[in-house]
């Protein structure tokens, strides 16, 4: 991004792009106002939409009904001659009080299945809106007394607009927006680096609602009339997604691209072509998801043009953090982490008869262990015999069947997973989970915005820099995560688990696939984050060779049951052990069991 | 007691239709996964095409259906060869949208085409057989049959999906692709084979709809809500289940009526489903 | 940055500007311009259902209006042709909105005439009265917009809710044996309600005991529930208010569950619904504002119109509130003499115009009092039956099809 268009001059020519549209319906005629006001409304409904779709990752294909719960509400009022801002401001708060209700069933689907739930709200409000009478007026609909407010309302439309924009800008600079991404890559991970995403999720839709019902609320202002089908219908109800996902969903200029192409070819269509004009505009819409399903603007044409690349730039702020002239001051190994003095007896984890049942399987069947601060502890068993259960009963992805952990002395059981990770629980997953779509230095960045002690997202870039190096992934920190190699992707996920400034650190497989000379780099990160951070880790790993070097002790599973705790010596000399590795013809070969 | 009666037997009779309706989209979107939004649009225009056969060429329903079918699963598999598949090879949210922007303009060009070839004026084939009556309770003929129509329809693709080669194939792929994929199923092929063969069954729910209830081009984005509501109540892909919620839903609506008033049994149908959603997240018979 | 979006608007004003070319000049106090009417149809969209075919009916009216030389004009001395600019409003209010917009801004179309739909009815008005340009709306039919002080707009819808089913119930008190209760059953649609609101009324003060009034929506597609309370009140009439296509399921299962009564009305029997429902519609009455073959004011015209651009009245019976709002605003423009707006507005205020049907006035309010005529269908030909000095069969009472 060209550093010679720097804020003041952004906001400088925003200022007299906006000055120029205000004033269209003054110089301009009727006609084009209208026109110009449509595009207005489509924007907010656009935009709004967005922040739950793209930036969320949820596609809610019932935003129309904020529109329509807010042009109702707003009728209601007028009608009862209130003021015309009490009237908005009571469409805005009753249609994001709604938002709140409905996010309860909602948000417990995903996906598709969310899709589904959203779009069979429209019906059900149209038959609210019908039936209701005594609100409503049914059938009927309303009439607003005829004032010819088209310029006035142009002018709020306007005003809304430039909110909604900065609106945007504004949640992608910060935490919140980071929330927001995080969920819509990978909800699971996004709380176990500590991302609370219940809230976030409804605060985004109540924002998102409360747009769509000032949209609403200003349209039916300005038609003077509403009834069921106007707001709710189904023909209208896409319109506004279509216009997004046709230029690209998430990105910074998508919406507002989508809508002024759109809603212009539609105007043309309109009046220029007889007959016909649906299916043109449908072929349109099914040739952009077929061959540039990522919006045009996401196309790869669209790269050589410049204007159009720079319409299409994603949402990715505080690229300048990574260019400090200065490279990290500090030597490599000097990571932003408290030092844990571990002192004292008392275990820092500890597994009371944790039992894991799905069903009539037992993955995880009564275990009981404790680690005491500073150890390294290895955790071994064949595949299936639960290590990585395990992991997840302690990380609160699934929640035990029986039994307790205790972290520090306290009981985990009424702790969510975002909670516990703020306690401090890191890990990395056996096939990493990467924000894909978010750059390596962001990826660091989200769990430092949300542990403990958060930052703000400038400061959470620049200390991102510190682990980034530590990985040794400085010549890919702009890069999306999604384009790193395997074990890019490994130390990435190493790092990230460092970044939640974990006492306890559960590192799942993280060596496999790794060639000799990236294994004994691991090993040394390990040993380094024990002895100079004081970190607690335990590390499930098929490799001996490399648990061998660094761990204090193992501890062995087989079929959900520990079956060995001690010295690693021991334990692999240990009869169950060796036969649920090897198949019970191994005792003759207990000589050349060793180390293997 | 009789009318209780006689509004469970139109209950029953309503959401079998209903449940006809959900059938293919659920094969559809069980194995490819696909939102496919022109389903219940091409329900409606090949019921208008239904309705002209029955009225221009005099064809017997039964025809209409051995002609339709066919052509649908033609039409289907070429779609999804040209329009669908690519999409599969991009990432999984551009794949996503790309299919939502490719069926949404299908829906809306289909829509179009036929208003302007057929016109916009709703039709149905309106064939009427004497009813039976059993004292006071009467029970229209043709509904009967078409629920007969149903249950069969529904017993053949049941024991399609349970004993042919293909069926299981398809309930393997629903239940876990790789898997599958590695026992030998051609995941492309199966795919592009269900959503033909999900949209050939359209032919058969179109000939019956338009037998009960008048279609036009633009009724089809309501009916493909209906269908997602039925299948997300039903379980993906577990067709007696989408017969169960849809019939449950034809009863639900009737006793609404019934008991309360006609204008709310719409409501009904979407009120049920988020209510099931909240106690169950993965629909109700979630396993194939 | 925001430069760009202030580029683009403006370039995409300009493109629209410039590719709506401007036709001909408004004929505003001119003799040597054609007349141009703006309307918008709903070709495309939910409402286009009702709307088959009316691009070609409009563009064939011009033609015939045209071919006797046009509109009468007497400060002109002469006949000014007829000429109409014609847009689809996809049965979207925002479309039509922008559209009517653009006819008074840019093609500066005379007049308007149109639209149709209460949904339309509603947003598109105040635009004629912001450019003081005379309305004459179609198939319109809810008072309340109407309500709104509005002073250039007028409307044709056939009937009117206040007239819609006077000449049935006037049939109702002279036929014998004497009804003694009705039930009405309606769609849950603003003229619907409207017209059981009204009539219900006026049914109790002619002696008839109302015993039920139920509800359906658009959607609804299984009537057991309804039915079985109609036939559990058993009641002498039965009225069904409701549009044609929403009820053809009702009439459907209404035969099919045996439902009695010595006569059940229609408010909409159309061609389209007994099409759909083929011989269930067999003794039923209902409304017709107009059939073919009664002689009125414009009545060669406009079946000259309807055969030549294959609209069949029996099966579009909004098509002639449709074509009313071109001849009342022919009419007005040739009262007031010259084409002046303000003229023809003053001229078509509280005016009485001709149409096929009989005369239409208007209140102050621009609403009119347009009423219908009371047919029976009987061996699949429809007759008018009521009033008798009109009609073209006799009424067969009770229907023997429904007994």
């Amino acid at each position: 991004m060209s550093k010679s268009l720097n804020a003041g001059t952004g906001w400088l020519l925003g200022a007299a792009g906006v000055a120029a549209l205000a004033s269209l319906p003054f110089l301009g005629n009727a006609y084009l106002t209208t026109i110009g006001f449509t595009m207005l409304i489509a924007y907010i409904l656009g935009q709004s939409w967005d922040w739950v779709a793209g930036e969320m990752g949820y596609v809610n294909l019932g935003h129309y009904c904020f529109y329509g719960i807010g042009a109702y509400a707003f009728a209601i009022l007028l009608v009862g001659h209130w003021p015309l801002w009490v009237a908005i401001g009571f469409a805005v708060v009753v249609t994001a009080l709604a938002a709140l209700l409905i996010s309860v069933p909602l948000f417990r689907l995903h996906g598709d299945y969310f899709a589904f739930a959203t779009l069979a709200l429209l019906p059900l409000v149209e038959v609210l809106a019908y039936n209701l009478t005594p609100i409503t007026n049914g059938a009927d609909g309303i009439v607003l007394p005829v004032a010819q407010v088209l310029q006035p309302a142009y002018l709020i439309a306007l005003g809304v607009c430039v909110l909604t924009f900065v609106v945007t800008l504004r949640i992608n600079a910060s935490r919140f927006g980071y929330a927001l991404k995080s969920i819509r890559n990978d909800e699971q991970v996004a709380e176990t680096v500590g991302v609370r995403i219940a809230p976030v999720k409804r605060s985004v839709l109540m924002l998102s609602a409360a747009f769509g019902a000032a949209a609403g609320a200003v349209q039916a202002w300005q038609m003077s009339y509403i009834d069921p089908a106007t707001v709710f219908g189904l023909n209208v109800a896409l319109v506004p997604v279509a216009m997004v996902l046709f230029a690209g969903s998430g990105l910074r200029w998508g919406p507002l691209v989508g809508v002024l192409v759109l809603a212009t070819l539609q105007q043309w269509l309109l009046v220029s072509v007889k007959g016909f004009q649906a299916t043109l505009y449908g072929l349109i819409v099914l040739l952009i998801g077929r061959f540039m399903p990522g919006g045009f603007l996401r196309a790869r044409w669209v790269q050589n043009v410049p204007l159009l690349r720079a319409l299409a730039r994603e949402h990715h702020e505080y690229m300048g953090e990574s260019d400090t002239g200065t490279p990290a001051a500090a030597p490599a190994h000097d990571l932003p982490l408290p030092r844990h003095r571990n002192l004292g007896g008392a275990p820092l984890i500890q597994l009371e008869q944790v039992r894991m049942q799905f069903g009539g399987n037992v993955a995880v069947n009564d275990v009981s262990l404790r680690i005491q601060p500073g150890e390294i502890v290895g955790l071994i068993g064949p595949n299936g015999s639960g290590k990585t259960t395990l992991f997840n009963c302690i990380s609160r992805v699934y929640t035990p069947t029986a039994g307790r952990v205790l972290f520090a002395g306290q009981d985990l059981k009424h702790c969510s997973r975002d909670q516990i990770a703020r306690l401090g629980v890191g890990r990395t997953y056996q096939i990493p989970r990467p924000f894909g779509d978010l750059t390596v230095q962001e990826n660091i960045a989200i769990p430092l915005m949300f542990n403990d002690q958060p930052l703000s997202p400038r400061d959470a870039m620049r200390e991102a820099r510190a682990f980034i190096e530590y990985a040794e992934l400085g010549h890919r920190l702009r890069e999306r995560a999604d384009s790193l190699s395997v074990q890019e992707k490994k130390a990435l996920e190493f790092a990230r688990a460092l970044a939640c400034k974990p006492r306890l650190l559960l590192v799942d497989e993280v060596a496999s696939g790794l060639t000799p000379a990236e294994v004994q780099r691991f090993v040394e990160h390990i040993r380094h984050v024990r002895d100079r951070y004081g970190m607690t880790v335990i590390w499930v790993e098929h490799i001996f060779s490399a648990l061998e070097k660094v761990v204090d002790r193992v501890i062995a599973l087989e079929q959900g049951s520990l079956i060995a705790d001690g010295p690693l010596a021991e334990v692999v000399r240990n009869e169950r052990v060796l036969s649920t590795y090897l198949g019970s013809a191994a005792p003759t070969e207990k000589a050349g069991g060793q180390g293997c | 007691m009789e009318v209780l009666l006689q509004v469970l037997i139109g209950g029953i009779l309503l959401g079998g239709l209903y449940a006809l309706v959900a059938f293919g989209l659920s094969l559809i979107y069980g194995v490819v996964r696909i939102l496919n939004f022109a389903h219940g649009t091409l329900l409606a225009v090949s019921g208008v095409l239904a309705s002209l056969a029955y009225s221009g060429w005099q064809m017997h329903p039964v025809l209409i259906v051995a002609l339709l079918a066919p052509l649908l699963f033609v039409c289907a598999y070429g779609y999804y060869h040209v329009l669908l598949r690519p999409l599969a090879r991009r990432s999984h949210f551009e794949a996503t949208v790309g299919t939502v922007l490719v069926t949404v303009g299908t829906l809306m060009i289909l829509s179009d085409l036929t208003a302007v070839a057929a016109g916009a004026t709703q039709r149905n084939i309106p064939l009427r057989l004497e009813a039976l009556e059993f004292g006071d309770i009467v029970v229209s003929t043709t509904q009967l049959l078409i629920l007969l129509g149903i249950a069969v329809l529904t017993v053949v693709m049941h024991l399609i999906l349970k004993r042919t080669w293909f069926g299981r194939a398809v309930r393997a792929v629903t239940q876990d692709p790789v898997g599958a994929q590695i026992c030998g199923v051609q995941s492309t092929r199966m795919k592009a084979l269900t959503f033909a063969f999900g949209s050939a069954t359209v032919a058969i729910a179109a000939v019956l709809y338009v037998l009960s209830f008048p279609v036009d081009p633009y009724m089809g984005f309501g009916l493909t809500v209906k269908a997602f509501t039925i299948i997300v109540v039903g379980g993906v892909g577990n067709l007696p289940g989408a017969l169960l919620a849809g019939i449950f839903l034809g009863v639900a609506e009737g006793l609404t009526g019934l008991y309360w008033k006609p204008e709310w049994a719409p409501a009904l149908s979407v009120i049920l489903m988020l209510l099931m959603l909240v106690a169950y997240p993965k629909g109700v018979g979630a396993k194939t | 940055m925001k430069k760009l979006s202030h580029l683009l608007a403006a370039g995409a004003a300009a493109l629209t500007t410039g590719l709506t070319a401007l036709p001909t000049q408004a004929a505003q106090g001119s003799c040597s311009e054609p007349i141009v009417f703006g309307t918008t149809i709903s070709e495309t969209g939910p409402f286009s259902t009702l709307a088959d075919r009316w691009r070609k009916m409009t563009e064939v009216f011009a033609e015939e209006v045209n071919k006797s030389g046009g509109i009468a004009v007497k400060a002109c001395n002469k006949k000014l042709p007829l000429k109409f600019v014609v847009y689809d409003d996809q049965s979207v209010p925002a479309t039509a909105v922008a559209l009517f917009e653009k006819m008074a801004t840019v093609d500066k179309v005379d007049f308007f005439v149109g639209p149709d739909w209460s949904s339309l009815g509603g947003p598109v008005p105040p635009v004629a009265e912001k450019h003081k340009i005379p309305m004459v709306m179609a198939n319109v039919a809810t008072p309340s917009v109407y309500d709104r002080g509005l002073k250039y707009v007028w409307g044709t819808p056939f009937p009117v809710v206040p007239n819609w089913s006077v000449r049935y119930f006037d049939m109702l008190s002279k036929v014998s044996p004497k009804p003694q209760t009705i039930f009405f059953i309606t769609h849950d649609n603003p003229v619907m309600k409207g017209i059981t609101a009204t009539w219900s009324k006026k049914a109790e003060a002619q002696g008839l005991k109302v015993l039920g009034n139920e509800t359906f929506s658009s959607e609804l597609k299984d009537f057991t529930a309804l039915i079985a309370k109609v036939r559990a009140a058993k009641a002498d009439v039965i009225y069904i208010s409701s549009y044609d296509n929403a009820s053809v399921p009702l009439v459907q299962q209404m035969r099919q569950l045996k439902v009695r009564a010595m006569d059940v009305h229609h408010t909409m029997l159309t061609g389209a619904l007994s099409r759909q429902v083929g011989k269930d519609i067999e003794g039923m009455t209902g409304e017709l504002s107009w059939y073919p073959g009664v002689k009125g004011a414009y009545s060669d015209l406009v079946e000259t119109v309807m055969k030549r651009s294959d609209v069949s009245m029996f099966d579009y019976i909004w098509t002639l509130s449709r074509l009313t709002s071109y001849l009342a605003m022919i009419q007005g423009i040739e009262k007031a003499g010259v084409v002046d707006r303000e003229k023809v507005k003053e001229a078509l205020f509280k005016a009485t115009i001709k149409s096929p049907a009989g005369d239409v006035t208007f209140d102050e309010r621009g609403f009119p009092n347009t009423s219908a005529f009371t047919v029976q269908m009987s061996g699949g030909k429809v007759n008018v039956v009521w009033p008798p000095e009109v009609s073209t069969a006799k009424l067969v009472w009770p229907s023997p099809s429904w007994k």
